[in-house]
């Protein structure tokens, strides 16, 4: 039976035929000089950064028509030297996760379930919600104090006081800094993420 | 002709990451199974057919100085190794590189492999009837790459080479760690032929959970070298007789766990 | 670190643990939740490093230790300060050093006190410090004064001698349960093992007195000489993948890209934020307006400063109170990229409660996480919830282009391996696609709250190209019409001539190339060094501070670790890293030559965090000459000069060095339950394992990392489970007074019970990786911690409160 691994999962479509395909595997070489196959035979390489802690492992993925084969360290990154903790070794279970979302998705008020929405529905909603809130919280200016006279006065204050943006310390650099004037361009200073805790 | 590698174990170097276990279901696409936390952080329990190594952890107090020690098990791929013996179906073979392989195609499903083993590494899954256990990478190795396992490992816990570029870093580690730990000892040179896993031990085997001095049982020797040559599988009812007395044996002398303990961890998938 | 070293960041790299000699690890099990650190830890102990490691529990990282210390959580500062005291009365420390590359000379004013807990110039009525006497004697040119030797008793290292002379060794065993000599061995072995190393992470900060803890290690290596050569140091190992980068960015509210203060209302035009900051920071401000606002920021219109948003000091929340704002009204819509807030934030029913107030909430993340779902979790209501929820299907990291900082600042690029799952779409996309949205709909408006909106410069293609935007972050230069080439083009550039939207990163594009994808990973030296390899900032320095590795000639003190040098043949600093100095041109006899912590303006290291300005702000300023406004400001940790031990919020027991001020009198508390010892005996202590990650909103969906850690728990001595009649795999109820949660309970030596104050003290520790959602779920450890913050980080004390714990 010469099936290759990857075929032999999508023929049985079961976890456990699975590790019976990988058996065969070993099995092509039962004589000593048969070669052994590799199923990394065929695909092409791209490296990727881990998403976990800040070490900045390097990964490298195998990839056939498209598909992740297998991924783990990149041996050519000089900070992990091909060398990854579990979080990192299990990243290819992300790739096709049935558990993502597959959509947008949009709760009502009190509603009890989801419901997937398209993009340009979702992109819709978020941005006619933010100019409204923009549009009922906006701040104009505040009064403050002198720090030198005592005197009060009042100052451009700029802010949509209503809308706060959580940034991500797991999101690409281009991303934050996007994120970062984001926030700043329709009015919010209130803008934070998880650097803190 | 491939030469005699080996994988080195440093235990006073692996901090249990697991990452030797997930890369090893990764590049063998091997399914989770369902676990808890055991004793201490170990919650794969043993060898099942899905799970080819695994980490084991020990906690030890004494005189206010605290240990934790780990012990990453798979297949030791050992030079005389009892699977191969027991093998009834001829399925167990060494390679020239000193991995001890199942071919599928012959192996039958019966277990004599399992129970034999004096550390119970291979596991029959009864819906394939077929036995599993680590390959060594066989299939990465000859094509130039590293073990999944130690390919992954961070701390530097497991090397891959020439076997007697590996046994050469033993020793002088072993050199290194025993003065501070003067128990520390070398384990898998000397048993079982020599094990393709080398492992550099911080302690005596029994605090690992391993046994001392694993051996084949004599028995099975007797029927493997007088009696199984006569004539393989056709030797029929009564050489199986012979390995069932053998296997009813091994299992009292506690060389396994539990066999029953497995099959609750592979029930619960 | 900031204000001892002048930046915030981790100073040598990964690699470069190899070179050190000795470890400190406290505050970091980095073996779990930075396994790549151990790899280098351990090439460093191949070649006979010791490693320390302080830690509330034996964790996988003490496993690996030479010396292991059991402390209760909370009390760094004490055995700290010990160490400080041993360092200074053995005299262990690096004379040169000390007197060359930090403060320890400079007199301070002789008003500042510290007496009965508190710090000289603490206003009682409003929490907070004035900095007026924390300063320095300064001549008529505005210069500090240096003492002729440091017997001076108005020296800074008088300061720092006297304030410790109450942390004893024994005062430090009291306090933190590590036997004196245990406190002595430590600071013996790692004063004579030079270069030594000191790392931390989560376990430093999240207290109230966190910066503090921090500072303690700054005095220690600028003491030791440890800062500025290959192996030494300290390592803030960073939590996140681009926690470097996401701050660079400032999504925080106290900045603007590039560490730069964000301004406030009083700063009503450029010319005020000038004369706050002076022109270090009124520069790259300019810099970053062109960014944002393009050919419609001209001098003419201030560069558009008008148009962003301002600060309101008396309003300015951290993310751990965001919450309470919510629930109070001011909130009434969130974006939420990327995180997970119902799992981490301590006291987390605040969470629930504050989402519920929302009109909308926005969540983009990989998995449909708790933070989203949270009108979900059992005991809530979701029909009386009205808060809309949408949630956006993002691409993981390898689905998308870009750049992510590591820990050690180096900027790594990566190219989309796979196209996004489904409908999934990159952070930048979504982000993109919103604001292009609100900018239709804001289309010829001539409200002027829409014109950053409408003057924005903001086109990265139809589909959001990410090598533009970190283009932009980049600069480009007006005079060439080009990418800015170096960092050294952008200080060079008149004011007003470049752009870029993060100064810091100048020079990762320049024209035609992208340094941050190189991938030559060579290392000539052998001190992991690879400047080939990706970009470090500023300006690819790889250890920073390295000024610091050279004698007062400009050579290499260590001639195993040659860092940088002066080649006085060619006149410039040089050699295997990047030279951090101020000028390459000026060598060592030069004053500029001489700083090797060139972001302060003493331009020393900081013992003694004194308030200072160099420069001489000329008063008034002439308005057409803000760009000439030559001071710089000094970081200042706003809870004191000198680190100085509070017990935690929650503690089971006093304060014996400050009875009268046990806790720290300007911590932000934000929840509003607090336990009683008597009902709650025990420390919980709560951190990461290494096969979860944070709040596990990616972990958890991972089935084989949930094989090899399928559940939470609480670790408890042998001593505490006899008593509670827990045996190890039993289900325990743990409780604080503000919340409870049921888990599995490891009963191990791996803790002990600790002598403090003469009594005994319990510690339980437990992980926070959990919560409601996801394949597994499991209780989060966040139900009953307490959320009171660190005054100047913010950071949540999550590493000490009080809890009761018994038979479930």
């Amino acid at each position: 039976m010469q099936v290759t691994r990857r075929g032999f999962l999508k023929l049985s479509g079961g976890l456990s035929l699975a590790t019976f395909a990988t058996g065969l595997g070993i099995n092509m070489a039962v004589a000593a000089d048969r070669g052994y196959a590799l199923k990394l035979d065929g695909c092409t390489k791209a490296t990727s950064i881990c998403h976990f802690c800040s070490g900045g492992c390097g990964l490298l993925l195998y990839i056939k028509d498209g598909k992740l084969i297998h991924l783990e360290g990149d041996p050519d990154n000089p900070i992990n030297e091909g060398s990854l903790c579990p979080k990192a070794a299990s990243l290819e279970q992300v790739a096709y996760s049935e558990e993502r979302p597959k959509t947008p998705l949009y709760r009502a008020p009190g509603g009890t379930e989801w419901q997937e929405i398209s993009w340009d529905d979702a992109i819709e909603r978020i941005a006619k919600k933010a100019v409204e809130v923009r549009e009922k919280t906006w701040v104009k200016t505040d009064e403050i104090t002198d720090a030198k006279t005592g005197e009060k006065k009042v100052v451009p204050a700029n802010r949509a006081e209503g809308i706060a943006v959580i940034g991500s310390a797991e999101i690409d650099n281009e991303e934050s800094y996007l994120l970062s004037k984001f926030a700043r361009l329709i009015g919010t200073p209130f803008h934070e993420h998880q650097a803190r805790i | 002709m491939a030469t005699p590698k080996m994988v080195f174990v440093d235990t006073s170097l692996c901090t249990g990451c697991r990452a030797c276990s997930v890369a090893c279901k990764a590049w063998n696409e091997l399914p989770p199974e369902k676990t808890q936390l055991i004793t201490s952080f170990q919650t794969q329990k043993d060898y099942t057919y899905d799970t080819w190594t695994y980490i084991s952890f020990h906690e030890k107090y004494e005189n206010g100085k605290m240990d934790w020690f780990m012990f990453k098990h798979q297949c030791y791929h050992c030079e005389d190794p009892s699977c191969m013996k027991a093998c009834p179906s001829e399925a167990i073979y060494k390679t020239d590189s000193g991995y001890t392989l199942i071919d599928h195609e012959k192996c039958i499903g019966c277990g004599y492999c399992a129970t034999n083993c004096p550390w119970g590494v291979p596991m029959v899954n009864p819906q394939l009837q077929k036995s599993f256990k680590c390959t060594g990478c066989i299939d990465r190795v000859e094509n130039g790459m590293e073990p999944a396992c130690v390919a992954t490992c961070q701390p530097g816990a497991l090397s891959f080479g020439e076997k007697a570029d590996m046994q050469k870093l033993a020793k002088e580690r072993l050199a290194e760690v025993k003065k501070t730990y003067p128990k520390a000892q070398l384990y898998g040179d000397n048993i079982m032929g020599g094990t393709t896993y080398l492992y550099l031990l911080l302690d005596e085997p029994k605090v690992y959970g391993v046994p001392a001095k694993p051996a084949t049982p004599i028995s099975l020797t007797l029927w493997k070298d007088l009696v199984h040559p006569l004539g393989g599988i056709a030797v029929g009812a009564a050489a199986l007789a012979i390995t069932g007395g053998v296997l009813a044996n091994f299992a009292r002398g506690n060389y396994r766990k539990k066999a029953e303990d497995n099959d609750d961890i592979n029930a619960g998938q | 670190m900031s204000p001892s070293f002048g930046r915030g960041a981790m100073t040598n790299s990964w690699q470069d643990m190899q070179n050190s000699e000795c470890f400190l690890i406290a505050g970091s099990n980095c073996a779990e939740a930075h396994p790549i650190a151990m790899k280098w830890i351990h090439r460093a102990k191949a070649k006979g490093a010791k490693i320390i490691v302080v830690d509330p529990v034996f964790t996988r990282t003490a496993s690996k230790a030479d010396i292991f210390a059991q402390i209760r959580p909370g009390t760094d500062i004490a055995y700290l300060g010990a160490i400080i005291k041993y360092i200074i009365d053995e005299k262990l420390y690096d004379e040169f050093f000390v007197l060359n590359f930090t403060n320890a000379l400079l007199k301070i004013n002789k008003d500042f006190k510290f007496e009965d807990g508190l710090f000289s110039g603490f206003d009682e009525a409003t929490k907070k410090y004035n900095y007026s006497t924390w300063a320095y004697q300064l001549d008529e040119n505005n210069t500090p004064i240096k003492a002729d030797s440091l017997d001076d008793p108005d020296c800074v290292f008088q300061k720092i001698k006297e304030h410790y002379s109450r942390y004893t060794l024994e005062v430090a065993e009291q306090i933190s349960g590590i036997p004196a000599d245990h406190i002595k061995l430590i600071a013996d072995t790692f004063a004579a093992a030079k270069p030594g190393n000191i790392l931390y992470a989560l376990g430093m900060t999240q207290h109230t007195t966190g910066v503090q803890g921090i500072r303690c290690y700054a005095i220690i290596q600028l003491l030791l000489g440890n800062v500025g050569k290959a192996g030494a140091g300290i390592q803030a190992l960073r939590g996140e993948p681009n926690v470097q980068g996401s701050t660079d960015m400032a999504n925080l509210n106290a900045n603007l890209p590039g560490y730069l203060p964000y301004p406030t209302n009083a700063q009503v035009t450029l010319h005020d934020y000038a004369v706050s900051f002076g022109s270090v920071q009124h520069k790259p401000l300019v810099a970053l307006l062109k960014a944002w606002f393009g050919k419609n920021a001209t001098a003419a219109n201030d560069y558009g400063y008008g148009w962003l948003p301002k600060n309101d000091p008396t309003n300015m929340p951290i993310q751990p109170q965001f919450f309470n704002w919510m629930e109070k009204g001011q909130f009434k819509m969130l974006f939420n990229f990327g995180s997970n807030s119902s799992v981490s934030i301590p006291d987390r029913k605040m969470v629930a409660k504050g989402l519920s107030c929302l009109e909308m909430l926005v969540v983009a993340d990989i998995f449909n996480i708790e933070t989203s779902r949270f009108w979900e979790e059992e005991g809530l209501n979701p029909k009386e919830i009205q808060t809309e929820v949408i949630f956006l299907p993002a691409a993981f990291v390898y689905e998308k282009a870009g750049t992510m900082t590591n820990s050690s600042r180096l900027i790594q690029w990566k190219d989309e391996a796979l196209k996004p799952l489904n409908d999934c779409l990159p952070d930048l996309d979504i982000l993109d696609r919103i604001f292009k949205r609100m900018r239709e709909l804001y289309a010829g408006s001539n409200d002027p709250k829409d014109a950053a909106i409408l003057n924005a410069n903001w086109d990265y293609g139809e589909h959001a190209d990410p090598f533009l935007v970190l283009n932009e972050l980049n600069g480009y230069n007006d005079n060439t019409g080009q990418l800015t080439s170096s960092l050294a083009e952008y200080l060079n550039a008149p004011i007003g001539t470049v752009s870029t939207g993060c100064w810091i990163y100048a020079g990762v594009t320049p024209p035609g190339k992208n340094l941050a994808d190189r991938r030559d990973s060579s290392d000539p030296t052998g001190l992991g060094l690879n400047n080939e390899y990706a970009f470090a900032w500023p300006g690819n320095i790889r250890v920073l501070y390295n000024r610091a590795s050279c004698d007062a000639n400009g050579k290499p003190i260590d001639p195993n670790r040659e860092l940088i040098w002066w080649d006085s043949v060619q006149g410039v600093w040089t050699g295997n890293d990047g030279p951090d100095v101020i000028d390459k041109t000026k060598g060592p006899d030069t004053p500029e030559g001489k700083q090797a912590f060139r972001m302060n303006p003493e331009g020393v290291g900081r013992l003694f965090t004194a308030s200072y300005t160099s420069g001489v702000s000329s008063s008034p300023v002439p308005v057409d000459s803000i760009a000439a406004i030559p001071v710089r400001g000094a970081g200042m940790v706003v809870d004191g000069p000198m680190p100085e031990f509070y017990e935690p919020i929650e503690s089971p027991t006093t304060n014996i060095l400050n009875p009268n001020v046990p806790t720290n009198p300007m911590a932000k508390i934000v929840s509003t339950e607090f336990g009683d010892p008597k009902d709650y005996p025990y420390v919980l202590t709560t951190y990461t394992i290494c096969e979860h990650f944070c709040a596990g909103g990616i972990t958890r969906n991972i089935p084989w990392l949930n094989e090899i850690m399928p559940e939470p728990f609480i670790e408890i001595s042998k001593n505490l489970g006899k008593k509670i009649g827990v045996k190890e795999g039993d289900f325990v109820e743990v409780s604080s007074i503000r919340g409870k949660l049921k888990v599995r309970a490891l009963v191990t030596d791996r803790i002990q019970t600790l002598k403090i104050n003469g009594e005994d003290a319990e510690t339980v520790g437990m992980p926070w990786s959990w919560g409601f959602a996801s394949l597994n779920p499991g209780p989060s450890a966040n139900n009953v911690t307490m959320n009171a913050c660190d005054p100047g980080a913010g950071t949540p004390e999550y590493k000490c409160c009080l809890v009761n714990v018994r038979r479930a």
